[in-house]
């Protein structure tokens, strides 16, 4: 279960459209944030809770905006990427772990994700989260079941942290 | 009378064989399914007849890992009747509106190329996964792929599919037999995120 934090005077009714921002990668997978914000964005879509901006749009306003660095966005930065996407909030965050990790005898995928949600009228945080998935169990260390692979375990990280936000 | 209820009782109990064989076919089902996906509500996605499919980013260390996603899902568009752009004429035009970078693409250029190719939608997307992944006792192949419908009008998603393939199979992880290769893998996850829409 993530450890999550829901800001309670918010309507999430209101969120009809997003953007997700590129992920700040902190890991040494060149490619680990544009793979795991291509599943955030399918999941958004798939979860049927908002629209989401087309990854291009994104890059090209954050562009425009003259926005060196996506990770440390004032509130005014929030806003006028708000306004110029005509969305009502933004997915940002970052990758901490992406690869294999040594259990005992066994290497198993290990992914670790914190996405936020700013709001883009107020430009505060009103949803975040850290989901962490490890995609070798207890069956598979000791009776040779399956692992995950990679990539099921980034699907299921993700589903977790956005089953947060469907909750409200 | 006795006998027969006995009988009746005895016949409602599955045999070990089959027990066995049914527990084998969970093992076999473990990992298979349709892949995510999102439809816009407001649109008939299964009336699009001609689409322009957009180099795929590759977010794996096989640098070639998208064009050869492409040529597959291209294969599986046009074996269910959808027409699809010769992926030379969409090079073109690609240059001809100066896209360079595949994921720097906006509403406006989707609209041009939309315009340009006389398509009502293109289909764009990435490969995250492509390669041999190292198990606990098994190297197995693993694919995953992001695809996506933007209609060429507003901009908007229409469609989007995220699915993975590969991990290792029972029989490789405890008999060392050979399992799918990656490109089998690959086949398997295009074809069933593409059958998911056609």
């Amino acid at each position: 279960m993530p450890s999550f934090h829901v800001r309670q005077d918010v309507d999430f009714g209101f969120i009809k459209r997003v953007a997700v921002l590129p992920l700040n990668n902190l890991t040494n997978e060149r490619f680990a944030a544009e793979a795991v914000r291509q599943v955030v964005i399918s999941e958004l879509l798939a979860s049927g809770l908002v629209d989401v901006v087309i990854p291009g749009e994104v890059k090209a306003t954050i562009d425009r905006l003259g926005i060196k660095s996506v990770s440390s966005l004032n509130t005014k930065q929030i806003k006028a990427l708000g306004t110029a996407l005509g969305v009502q909030a933004l997915i940002l965050g970052s990758v901490e772990q992406f690869g294999m990790v040594r259990m005992g005898n066994i290497s198993a995928p290990n992914v670790t994700i914190t996405l936020m949600m700013a709001d883009t009228g107020s430009g505060s945080i009103i949803w975040s989260v850290t989901s962490t998935g490890v995609g070798g169990g207890f069956m598979a260390r000791h009776f040779g079941a399956r692992t995950e692979t990679m990539s099921e375990t980034l699907l299921r990280v993700v589903k977790e942290a956005i089953r947060t936000l469907a909750k409200y | 009378m006795i006998d027969r209820v006995k009988r009746k009782k005895q016949n409602k109990t599955l045999p070990g064989p089959l027990l066995l064989a049914l527990s084998l076919l969970l093992i076999f089902m473990w990992g298979c399914g349709s892949p995510r996906q999102y439809i816009r509500p407001d649109v008939d996605i299964r009336s699009i007849r001609k689409i322009a499919v957009l180099p795929l980013e590759t977010l794996t260390t096989d640098e070639y890992a998208g064009e050869k996603i492409r040529g597959m899902v291209i294969s599986e568009l046009l074996t269910r009747g959808v027409d699809v752009i010769e992926p030379g004429e969409v090079t073109r035009v690609l240059r001809e509106l100066k896209i360079r970078s595949l994921g720097g693409i906006t509403i406006e250029d989707i609209r041009k190329i939309g315009k340009r190719l006389k398509v009502k939608a293109v289909m764009m997307g990435s490969v995250g996964a492509f390669g041999i992944s190292r198990g606990i006792t098994a190297s197995y192949p693993e694919v995953s792929i992001q695809l996506m419908i933007l209609d060429t009008s507003s901009g908007n998603i229409i469609w989007s599919a995220w699915n993975t393939a590969g991990g290792p199979s029972f029989w490789t992880r405890h008999f060392g037999t050979e399992g799918t290769t990656l490109s089998e893998t690959a086949r398997e996850v295009v074809k069933e995120t593409v059958d998911a829409l056609f």
